[in-house]
């Protein structure tokens, strides 16, 4: 119905080559971005910063994360440690004197140099023994941070973020954040989209389905392994320091526990491992599900209709996040973006039920 | 001429009526106080507690009257100990106009300290967030109100001293948990161990504290002459449990404020008799606020929570931290009147001098320079069914904390 197809005829090579060769997605896609390139002038204070900001900064976060996981398929259980890394670097780097952007790039710089480190176990194991790997450099890295004064900012290990300037706007600037956040993730949105049209991408992909089988046709599983972990812990690490500057601008170690990799990975997967909607879906789904629960609930609550002690009204968001997380799984492993395609192909067919892709 | 006197006789009843609905329509006002925290994930030990003993506080309040034609509600929500979710409900607060916030977690409310400082709202952050916010100039929106951990600290070296006849040449084993509250006091107990020269030794157990033994052997080698426990919750179960079986005695140890009567309950009651702690509220039933909640808001139905906790070390640090800060209220309505704002409630709280609890909690002076409200404390002791004071209030080494606390704010100024 929406997805209409018929009259689309491919003369050229660049035209079946486009992102989105359907019409109606350009239009979906182009109603998106000025949805979210408006949002300040008709969200509030209170949705604009503290639900569509940190899902921006959370999906570039999986995106980068995606990269890993879902497209070269190297499991990792430590991604907030490389996000701390690139969030710790990035202050300091500031601190020192170093102008944000550079600041920004070094941060990416270090976290993939140290992600890489430990990205070479990868060259050794495979999936669970490389879950244990990288949940070595997350507890690693929590160790160092809190026990190195240094780097945590003293007795309390909390770091501010100090004033910054991207290009010519100041970060302490509500707006410039957002739009900061925003363009990271847009630019790393496309970035995506892309790589896996590439010959890196597709590499990646080679690796993860088999890598005895890519090094037959000719992949350098060594070369493009370390590559998959540098550029994804580069993103990550970058994605760190947005978080840093744009949304927490104060950084303390638990902001990058262990819990939070595991946030990570479910955003990955709850989301679809791979796809590129799906990690927004899914660190939507993550991120914001338990603070929209908790307001029903409580509102509930309020209301009357609800009537329990405090404690059971708190667990109640997250037993309904939890069956929440297990219906979709169930009703769809490949996650929330695998959700979206079944409606998307339904669509693409309708009124009929089949049609040769 | 007529015309105008009726005209004047007019407004002048209008005035007067307007005058006479003022008190009325105070009446009816409502402040809203944002009492979040974590239920559900890391300060599950200790928020239902707290949070019983904050509502049940403004309960009484409201019961008895309200502030000046005030009434008081407080918002309960859970953040789960995660700071993008107390994030959240600060701005979602902020929209509803919110005049007190206490989150209280440690890494929640030091996301929220930056914002609070911008938006010009009160942060309370009595026994969590960071120990330097006690130093007003810097943190002038910030409220530690009661003695910071470094002042506990502090405490409890000054009564091993004041015990022992002196502190030169103890042994004193700092046992903490491996994470940043574990070891936050770390800097005043290494500053005052070469002031009144001391040997300090500090032994870290990992996060969360469920396995210890290891590191409770290593104490025992070290032959301490008191050890200090730094953790909460759990840990500080296994902490009195491994040291025990270690053959330490009860009565060498001190603990932070969180060790509780539960804690004590669930390691045995008669496991650890003379174990220490330090302490910042009294304990128990047996005082006149305590009395009026059981009184106007148990006997009426409308506790918080079950009446058996009422009078728990933990509920009534909740009820601690109402008390001082409707002090705060009061007096900025008295000097200031209506309408009540968070920064008319900041320059009240600063207004508090002696604040006179009948013993509940030491006397609280909050200026606009010192935000800990003294840093008094006192050390008590577990006799077997509950926790007896062994010392008086006192707030100890306050020089060195007001340095440690100064160098540590000035660095914040400096990046703000």
């Amino acid at each position: 119905m929406f997805y209409r197809q018929s009259g689309i005829y491919h003369t050229r090579y660049e035209a079946t080559r486009r992102l989105w060769p359907i019409p109606f997605e350009r239009w979906q896609v182009g109603v998106i971005l000025l949805l979210v390139l408006a949002a300040p002038f008709y969200l509030s204070a209170l949705y604009l910063q503290s639900y569509l900001l940190p899902w921006l900064i959370w999906s570039a976060a999986t995106l980068s994360l995606t990269l890993l996981m879902g497209v070269a398929g190297q499991l990792h259980f430590g991604y907030a440690a490389v996000m701390a890394i690139g969030a710790y670097s990035a202050i300091h780097l500031v601190r020192f004197g170093l102008p944000f952007e550079f600041a920004f790039l070094g941060a990416g710089l270090i976290a993939a140099l140290i992600g890489c480190l430990f990205g070479a176990a990868a060259l050794r194991v495979k999936g669970l023994y490389l879950v244990m790997a990288t949940l070595a450099m997350q507890y690693l890295v929590d160790w160092l941070i809190i026990n190195v004064p240094a780097i945590s900012g003293g007795a309390h290990a909390t770091l501010q973020a100090p004033s910054a300037r991207i290009l010519f706007f100041s970060l302490e600037n509500d707006l410039v954040r957002y739009y900061f956040a925003l363009a990271w993730a847009v630019l790393l949105t496309v970035f995506l989209l892309n790589v896996k049209r590439t010959s890196f991408g597709r590499a990646l992909v080679a690796i993860r389905d088999k890598d005895y089988a890519a090094s037959v046709i000719g992949v350098n599983p060594f070369r493009y392994k370390l590559l998959a972990f540098f550029t994804s812990s580069f993103l990550g690490g970058m994605s760190g320091a947005v978080l840093a500057f744009c949304f927490y601008r104060a950084v303390t170690p638990e902001q990058f526990s262990f819990n939070v990799s595991t946030q990570l990975v479910a955003m990955v997967l709850v989301g679809g491992l791979g796809s590129v909607i799906g990690a927004f879906l899914g660190a939507g789904f993550v991120l914001l599900a338990p603070m929209i629960l908790t307001n029903i609930v409580a509102m509930l609550s309020d209301f009357g209709w609800l009537n329990v002690s405090v404690n059971l009204l708190s667990h109640l968001p997250l037993m309904i996040y939890g069956a929440l997380i297990l219906g979709f799984l169930l009703a769809e492993p490949l996650g929330l973006a695998k959700i979206y395609d079944n409606i998307r192909n339904y669509f693409l067919v309708w009124p009929f039920k089949h049609s040769r892709r | 001429m007529g015309r105008i006197k009726k005209f004047r006789l007019f407004t002048g009843s209008m005035l007067v009526a307007a005058a006479l609905a003022s008190p009325v329509l105070q009446a009816q006002e409502t402040a809203k106080f944002a009492l979040f925290h974590d239920f559900t994930k890391v300060y599950t030990f200790v928020a239902d507690e707290i949070s019983q003993g904050q509502r049940d506080y403004v309960t009484l309040i409201n019961e008895e009257g309200g502030i000046k034609g005030y009434k008081f509600e407080a918002l309960v929500r859970d953040h789960g100990n995660e700071p993008q979710r107390g994030i959240e409900l600060y701005n979602r607060a902020r929209e509803e106009g919110v005049v007190y916030y206490n989150f209280f977690s440690t890494p929640v409310s030091n996301a929220i300290v930056p914002r609070a400082l911008q938006d010009k709202v009160v942060l309370g952050m009595p026994l969590t967030g960071r120990a330097d916010a006690i130093v007003g100039e810097v943190f002038p929106y910030v409220f530690p109100m009661m003695a910071t951990y470094w002042s506990q600290a502090a405490r409890i070296l000054q009564y091993i001293e004041e015990s022992e006849g002196g502190l030169k040449g103890k042994k004193i084993a700092y046992v903490h948990i491996d994470s940043p509250f574990g070891r936050e006091p770390i800097p005043i107990v290494d500053k005052l161990s070469r002031q009144k020269s001391f040997e300090l030794r500090t032994f870290a157990y990992p996060s969360p504290g469920n396995e210890q033994s290891a590191v409770w052997s290593d104490v025992r080698r070290y032959r301490p002459d008191h050890v200090i426990l730094w953790g909460a919750g759990n840990a500080q179960l296994v902490s009195i449990r491994e040291a025990v079986r270690n053959g330490i005695d009860p009565a060498k140890m001190l603990s932070v404020v969180w060790l509780t009567e539960t804690d004590m309950k669930n390691v045995g009651e008669r496991t650890a008799i003379g174990i220490k702690r330090a302490e910042v509220v009294k304990p128990g039933r047996d005082h006149p606020i305590i009395q009026r909640i059981l009184d106007k808001v148990y006997k009426a139905g409308k506790g918080a929570g079950p009446e058996e906790r009422v009078g728990s070390s933990y509920y009534n640090y909740g009820v601690a931290d109402m008390v001082v800060t409707f002090e705060g209220v009061k007096l900025a309505l008295e000097k200031f009147g209506p309408p009540l704002t968070s920064e008319k409630l900041k320059l009240g709280l600063e207004m508090i001098r002696d604040l006179d609890t009948q013993g509940f909690m030491p006397p609280v002076t909050i200026t606009e320079q010192d935000h800990q409200g003294g840093g008094y404390a006192r050390v008590s002791q577990w006799d077997g069914k509950a926790w007896v004071p062994v010392s008086d209030w006192a707030a100890a080494f306050q020089d060195v904390v007001w340095e440690q606390a100064r160098e540590s704010a000035a660095k914040f100024n400096q990046t703000k």
